[in-house]
């Protein structure tokens, strides 16, 4: 079932997502797909994530796609000018992939090539309505299409932005862009969440909540150290550290996302979640197992 | 003004060794400001230079290097000088060493800074940049102050999922400019326009290089 047909239905949808390889070997990329395969509803493929180099995302929801799943192409607009996106964007379309996901991208100077040119040429909510006038049959600089697109696209959004309200303004703005889905940032308190929820019910757009599996204390505290928009409670962070070892410090960081998934489903906070599971993808259908989405 | 860095030593005697006599030229302008081309910076170069068994035969300090006509006369008494010299040395920005390249077809010209940005002086010999100069002004929409320059990602919509506590993602030391835009929005009661505008991406065209134009009005207008 396509994503678009997912959300029509009312599904509680669940997505996750797979970092492309360094390198040419995509053996990982088949093992990740057929894991998530009937478990999830569509997989990202992320776009040289952190700026880091890696395997197009391009290629590697064709390769999902091929797998039998259901693809999402994550699109940065850090690494390719106005005439490189819709150039991709055309392929994309051709090579079946419907969903997109937009987002302006991190700084290069994140990544593993420092020294490289960022593009920005357009940024999201610019490149939400480029997606927007291809799928109307033209290009941005109007320019008929012979074929056009029928992408469904979607952005990302920080819940727990500081200050709230110039994030909410760029939500509203990429809705009206164009958006009709959007994945967070992870999200670790639900109360904070609401808060956010409680805006973006406002708009029609569909809110996949960030869940971001904790292997321990100390990813915890990296990630309030280092990510922008996450904060992860002190009371998760006891529970992880209560836990005596590497293991039962794993399966403690599932019962947590589990335990979130199940509560934003129940109480139908959000319309599903984004489930990135950097370095455990292997327990994502044992956390919706938890949630209660498994049979 | 224009700020410029000097370069590494190591490099600018790298570029320079296959000469022996050297012609320095300064500006008065900016890269005075800077401390990288004023009187004292010459003085000092003619001494490294000395030091590295260099001859300096001569030097000037131009009023504003990147006139190049004021430069031209300015230079013309040191005509024997730079006629001397196996190469000329410019303590300036790349617009005021290509003044010098101009008027010296036959002379080797080497650069001893690097020209950084458009910068506002904010105390003494203290910059921050402020102005990209694309050709298309978009202060009017954005409060006064430039996402162009000031956001790293240059993003016109804002603010990206980068920002922290209304800090950037690329330095904590780093404003978000688009949460500067915000407050100050805020202050001058612009939000609804914050909110409502969503600008078209940027025309490029207009910053194509190289520039360059005619302030004279034509004579035909009067």
């Amino acid at each position: 079932m396509s994503l678009h047909k997912a959300f029509e239905k009312g599904k509680f949808v669940v997505t996750s997502e797979i970092g492309p390889p360094k390198g040419t070997d995509t053996d990982d990329i088949r093992r990740l797909v057929d894991l998530y395969r009937g478990a999830v509803d569509a997989i990202n493929a992320t776009d040289n994530q952190s700026a880091v180099m890696r395997m197009s995302s391009l290629a590697v929801c064709k390769i999902i796609l091929e797998r039998g799943a259901e693809p999402i192409l994550q699109m940065t607009c850090r690494d390719r000018n106005r005439i490189g996106l819709q150039s991709d964007l055309l392929g994309a379309h051709a090579l079946g992939i419907r969903n997109v996901v937009v987002m302006t991208g991190d700084h290069v100077l994140a990544g593993d090539h420092r020294q490289a040119k960022p593009v920005y040429d357009v940024e999201s909510v610019q490149l939400l309505n480029i997606i927007n006038s291809l799928n109307n049959g033209a290009d941005m600089a109007g320019n008929a299409l012979k074929g056009n697109t029928c992408f469904f696209a979607g952005a990302v959004v920080t819940p727990e932005a500081n200050p709230l309200e110039p994030q909410l303004m760029k939500f509203a703005k990429k809705i009206q862009a164009g958006a009709k889905y959007f994945q967070t940032q992870a999200i670790y308190d639900i109360t904070m969440f609401k808060v956010f929820m409680g805006h973006a019910r406002r708009h029609q757009a569909k809110v996949l909540a960030g869940i971001v599996v904790l292997k321990n204390e100390r990813m915890a505290k990296y990630l309030n150290d280092n990510v922008a928009g996450i904060r992860v409670p002190q009371d998760l962070i006891a529970e992880l550290a209560a836990a005596p070892n590497r293991e039962e410090k794993q399966k403690a960081g599932i019962r947590i996302a589990a335990r979130h998934i199940r509560r934003l489903r129940e109480e139908r906070i959000c319309d599903g979640v984004h489930i990135m599971a950097i370095g455990m993808e292997g327990s994502v259908p044992a956390i919706m197992q938890q949630a209660g989405l498994l049979e | 003004m224009i700020i410029t860095k000097k370069r590494d030593t190591k490099a600018v005697l790298e570029n320079i060794r296959n000469y022996r006599r050297i012609f320095l030229v300064g500006c008065g302008e900016c890269a005075a400001l800077c401390a990288t081309g004023g009187r004292p910076q010459l003085e000092q170069m003619k001494e490294l230079l000395h030091a590295h068994g260099k001859e300096v035969t001569g030097m000037h300090l131009a009023k504003t290097g990147c006139q190049v006509l004021g430069t031209k006369r300015e230079l013309s008494p040191h005509k024997e000088a730079i006629a001397a010299a196996d190469c000329i040395l410019a303590l300036s920005c790349g617009a005021g060493a290509q003044t010098v390249v101009e008027l010296n077809e036959d002379k080797p010209v080497c650069s001893a800074n690097d020209s950084m940005y458009l910068g506002n002086m904010t105390r003494h010999q203290v910059f921050d940049e402020r102005c990209s100069m694309c050709g298309e002004c978009i202060l009017d929409k954005t409060a006064g102050i430039c996402p162009v320059t000031a956001c790293p990602k240059g993003i016109l919509i804002g603010p990206c999922g980068g920002v922290a506590d209304g800090k950037c993602e690329v330095s904590p030391d780093l404003p978000c400019v688009w949460i500067r835009i915000y407050e100050r929005m805020k202050k001058l009661d612009q939000l609804d326009e914050f909110s409502a505008s969503v600008p078209s991406p940027k025309d490029w065209s207009r910053g194509a290089r190289p520039h360059n134009g005619n302030a004279k009005e034509p004579k035909n207008s009067r």
